[in-house]
């Protein structure tokens, strides 16, 4: 599991939110399952070589979420309904990117209208023709 | 397991008439890593040296848990300076063997493994080392110390990547012990991996501090273009948030410290088309901590544009 991290500190994105971003992303993604074990923070701070309280804030808040658990003295563990969230998790991804697409836009000062025309002919080039 | 804090208050020290250190205040909480960045001639050095009795401060307490600096101490912390300590002409072995009789909880044992990882051969006598192997044998002798604090001034000058890496590691895994890593250093891409907390000096004084991915979540820079050079900020530079505002022809850059969504919710409704909100990172803050504030643009001033 902890192959599929990487951390880029020179980012501008704090390393816990990096963190963060990308055990939600796996999630999403089924690459962890529900009740899969997490690397220790010990263990996942020496594998990215950042600092362990790095780790263990973004721990924290990934518990705060609900998107994992951890049992005092066994570890940290993605929770079941974890996975039956992966959609709502994968929503919040794609959310997130589209609130930033449409900022740029608003920001140089494209018109709805024009968004919108931006929008439908993306939308036909990442996912084909509408379904009959 | 340690978690020792240390606490500065009001440090001085005067070297004849001039301060190296003058009036910095700073609490370096236990069982993390913490960066001391600083431009040449900051006082990083010198404070290190005062919280290490190797120096006398002119005013100003350093307390470790609450109590100051004792001998009993000097067996807890563990220290790598700037500038070779080793002897010329004793043997990397020799420097082991006198460890273990200087310090009680020194390991050889681990002293020996920590030189192999840096490759370094332990016959050679220290005279004929290069930079970065003094640094790397110095690094070795402290880890090996079991020390609760260690105070690391530059642990990787002259250290090429991949022992540069290695250093890192070590302190990761000390702070995850519970034991506390202060270091300062010139590389600070290095500074924002490992380090939970910086504070960054400039002259002698504390000029900025906080969490790494604090200052990182905080800190941005809001940029807004405005259709032409006649536009006025309507105050927007005079928001407690707004550390700096340069201005350039229709370009105006704000180094905001919070809040940069509603800066630019601001800039917009100013006028400006194209706002952008940027983020930094540890260089780029660091930069602007130390740089006077006439740096490359024009300033706009600080007061109410009307």
């Amino acid at each position: 599991m902890p192959a599929v991290l990487t951390v880029d500190p020179r980012s501008g994105v704090p390393i816990y939110l990096q963190i963060i971003e990308q055990i939600k992303r796996s999630i999403a993604l089924g690459i962890l399952q529900a009740g899969e074990q997490l690397p220790t923070v010990k263990q996942l701070a020496v594998d990215l070589t950042v600092n362990p309280n790095t780790v263990a804030r973004a721990y924290r808040d990934l518990e705060r979420d609900e998107v994992i658990e951890t049992a005092p003295g066994r570890g940290s563990f993605v929770r079941a309904n974890g996975v039956t969230e992966s959609p709502r998790v994968a929503a919040e991804i794609g959310g997130d990117a589209l609130d930033v697409a449409l900022r740029e836009a608003k920001s140089v000062g494209l018109s709805r209208a024009e968004v919108g025309e931006l929008f439908t002919a993306a939308l036909q080039r990442w996912y084909g023709d509408l379904e009959k | 397991m340690s978690d020792m804090s240390i606490a500065i208050t009001n440090l001085r020290k005067f070297y004849g008439h001039t301060a190296a250190v003058d009036g910095f205040s700073l609490e370096i909480p236990g069982a993390s890593v913490f960066g001391l960045l600083g431009p040449n001639g900051a006082g990083k050095t010198t404070t290190f040296k005062c919280m290490l009795g190797m120096a006398r401060q002119s005013s100003g307490e350093i307390l470790y848990d609450g109590k100051p600096l004792v001998p009993a101490m000097f067996e807890r912390i563990a220290y790598v300076p700037e500038r070779s300590v080793l002897y010329d002409w004793m043997t990397v072995d020799e420097h082991v063997e006198m460890n273990r009789r200087a310090f009680a909880n020194f390991e050889p044992a681990r002293a020996n493994e920590l030189l192999a990882t840096f490759n370094i051969d332990r016959r050679k006598r220290a005279r004929t080392l290069s930079k970065g192997m003094k640094t790397a044998v110095m690094v070795a002798l402290a880890f090996a110390r079991n020390a609760e604090i260690l105070v690391l001034d530059e642990p990787t000058g002259g250290l090429d990547p991949v022992n540069q890496r290695h250093v890192l590691s070590l302190m990761i895994n000390e702070a995850a012990k519970g034991n506390s890593v202060l270091f300062s250093s010139h590389q600070i891409g290095q500074v924002e991996r490992a380090a939970e907390h910086i504070a960054v000096m400039d002259r002698g004084r504390l000029v900025l501090q906080g969490l790494v991915d604090d200052l990182k979540a905080d800190r941005k820079i809001v940029e807004g273009i405005f259709p032409d050079v006649t536009f006025t900020l309507d105050g927007i530079a005079n928001d407690p948030h707004v550390a700096r505002a340069d201005r350039t022809e229709r370009i105006v850059r704000l180094l905001v410290t919070a809040d940069a969504n509603a800066i630019a919710a601001r800039l917009s409704a100013a006028g400006a088309v194209g706002v952008r909100v940027l983020d930094l990172n540890l260089e780029d803050i660091f930069l602007y901590a130390v740089s006077p504030a006439t740096a490359t643009t024009d300033i706009v001033a600080k007061e109410s544009s009307s």
